[in-house]
């Protein structure tokens, strides 16, 4: 049996192409760095984000470290503002913990609505060097695991480039004038896409956290956003995620029909539910709350969450976010131990 | 002035919120004003009682964010108008709040709610915005004298600031009382880290809002109640 044990990295791809596999993977689309990866190095975690060496040695570090399967880069939400022309704020002069922000918003009012995208926007921001990043956790561990990125829905994008309150409120009011920036950001989001994919990405996660229906209406995020993820998902050759948090159960049929091979959901989606709704076939991964459980749970706590993910069916067991980076070693342990030796 | 066109003015700011229509919500306040309506009952039982409605639209799903955020807006469209004419009530706290969101979360809509409730009873309120620095937060309420501060975090990775920030104000002014919000924070969190209250997200905020604004209308009834 050991011959034919698959590496993780075969067994992602498996999930992927729709063939048998001998368990659940438990990877991630989304940062995953640990305070021990940074440790082992010596990275502060702020001067990680526009230095690619360290991106990839902190991204590779939870494999190597934990065995959790996958490498994963950026750690921020901001590459594609930032191409785009916003200005960030990677909170340098702190030692806590902190993902950078927007600073300076690309668009300030309505009128400023009508962007031009750039056409030399593959080599504009830090998109050359996530590439570039993206190159080197190949090199390093990409024959072990897959290596995947991520790039922001349209609207969780329009979200970043200008003020959160305006693009709700007109989404309500002037749809049509939100759809033509939608549209703009869906091609802004398909160059970056492929970018990351022509660099050797395995499988790329679109987060479009903005569109969750704690926000939004299922029938907004359907008639709105809808369109332009299936426009991005249908570009995208490499393996694809389609990402949302918060409450998603009345969405996540849409959300398969976006074209994304898999959807991804967190920890308020009721998984078994909606693995009833999306039948037995469809890739759903999820739904562990990577902070009150995996950080502040003890390793009891995370392995009864491992198990009721896999219990409700989750193709993956895959986080509702980010991995908090200050995880306690002995919880991902479990988890990962967890995942190995359960049987359904 | 009689009591039909009061209920009639009552209602039409009520809707007005309801059907975020900033106009209407302007033209009615103006219309309280010229028949001489008391202006804290146009506030309370008009405004008020039409975010309380929003509130229950939003919780039955009915209503998102968007339509919550215009909703806002037409509250204070019409408070905007009311409020010069206020009269000040005796709540028997001196009423100001610092609020804002920690450094690191740029998010500000719950935190946006939150406010509103505290202007609409009246509060001095010093806003501090978002992606404040720890610190500011001590600063202003020491310079202020305020007796509440509110801190916000949307996100896991910025809500581990709040401790600090609670344990900074409890030390330098222990009357003080601290409200912590934002989707990341539990029961457990405020408790642990030592806060007087705390509201899950923009939902539980605006019930907050609305429970404080009942609980101050009530203290107002009350008020009126004795005085007859």
């Amino acid at each position: 049996m050991t011959d034919s044990t698959p590496t993780p990295r075969e067994r992602v791809l498996k999930l992927f192409a729709g063939e048998a596999i001998d368990r659940p993977p438990c990877f991630s689309g989304m940062g995953n760095v640990t305070i021990e990866g940074l440790k082992k190095f010596g990275y502060k975690f702020a001067s990680l984000h526009s230095n690619a060496r360290m991106l990839s040695d902190a991204a590779a570090s939870t494999y190597r470290l934990f065995g959790f399967e996958c490498g994963v880069v950026p750690f921020d939400l901001c590459v594609e503002a930032e191409a785009l022309g916003c200005e960030i704020n990677v909170y340098a002069h702190l030692d806590d913990i902190l993902y950078p922000t927007i600073r300076k918003k690309l668009i300030n009012n309505e009128e400023e609505m009508d962007i031009v995208v750039p056409s030399e926007l593959p080599a504009l921001g830090r998109i050359p060097l996530i590439k570039e990043a993206i190159g080197l956790l190949k090199a390093e561990i990409g024959k072990e695991v897959a290596v995947g990125s991520y790039v922001l829905g349209p609207f969780t994008l329009a979200g970043q480039i200008m003020e959160l309150n305006d693009l709700l409120k007109l989404s309500f009011k002037k749809p049509d004038k939100v759809g033509k920036l939608l549209e703009t950001l869906a091609g802004v989001i398909i160059v970056v896409a492929k970018e990351y994919e022509s660099a050797g990405a395995d499988y790329i996660t679109v987060r479009e956290m903005g569109a969750t229906s704690d926000v939004l209406s299922p029938r907004v995020f359907k008639n709105l956003i809808l369109p332009y993820l299936k426009k991005i998902f249908a570009e995208l050759k490499t393996h694809s995620v389609l990402h949302i948090c918060g409450k998603t159960n009345d969405i996540s049929v849409p959300m398969l029909e976006s074209g994304a091979k898999a959807i991804s959901v967190d920890q308020k989606n009721d998984a078994a539910e909606t693995r009833k709704k999306i039948g037995r076939d469809a890739l759903l991964f999820g739904n562990y709350d990577p902070y009150n459980v995996l950080v502040s749970g003890t390793p009891g706590k995370v392995r009864e969450a491992i198990r009721k993910c896999l219990d409700d069916g989750v193709s993956a067991v895959w986080p509702g976010c980010d991995i908090w980076p200050t995880v306690p070693p002995e919880n991902l342990h479990a988890m990962m131990d967890e995942v190995r030796k359960y049987r359904r | 002035m009689s009591d039909e066109k009061s209920k009639e003015i009552l209602d039409a700011l009520k809707n007005a919120v309801i059907q975020y229509d900033e106009d209407a919500a302007k033209d009615s306040a103006q219309k309280a004003l010229d028949i001489g309506m008391d202006v804290n009952d146009a506030i309370f039982n008009g405004l008020v009682s039409g975010m309380e409605e929003v509130g229950r639209l939003f919780e039955a799903q009915e209503y998102f964010v968007p339509e919550l955020l215009m909703c806002a807006d037409a509250l204070y469209a019409g408070l905007d108008i009311l409020k010069p004419h206020a009269k000040k009530m005796d709540l028997g706290v001196k009423g100001s709040v610092v609020i804002g969101t920690v450094e690191g979360d740029v998010h500000d809509i719950g935190k946006n709610i939150v406010k509103m409730m505290f202007d609409v009873a009246g509060f001095t309120v010093y806003d501090l915005g978002r992606d404040v620095p720890l610190d500011r937060f001590v600063e202003e309420q020491l310079k202020t004298d305020s007796d509440l501060v509110c801190l916000s975090a949307m996100m896991t990775t910025t809500m581990v600031g709040m401790k600090k920030v609670i344990e900074d104000l409890k030390a330098k002014n222990p009357n003080v009382k601290i409200m912590i919000g934002g989707a990341p924070v539990s029961k457990d969190i405020a408790d642990k880290w030592g806060a007087d209250g705390y509201a899950k997200d923009a939902n539980n905020a605006l019930k907050d809002a609305i429970n404080m604004i009942s609980s101050l209308k009530k203290l107002k009834e009350d008020a009126e109640a004795k005085k007859i």
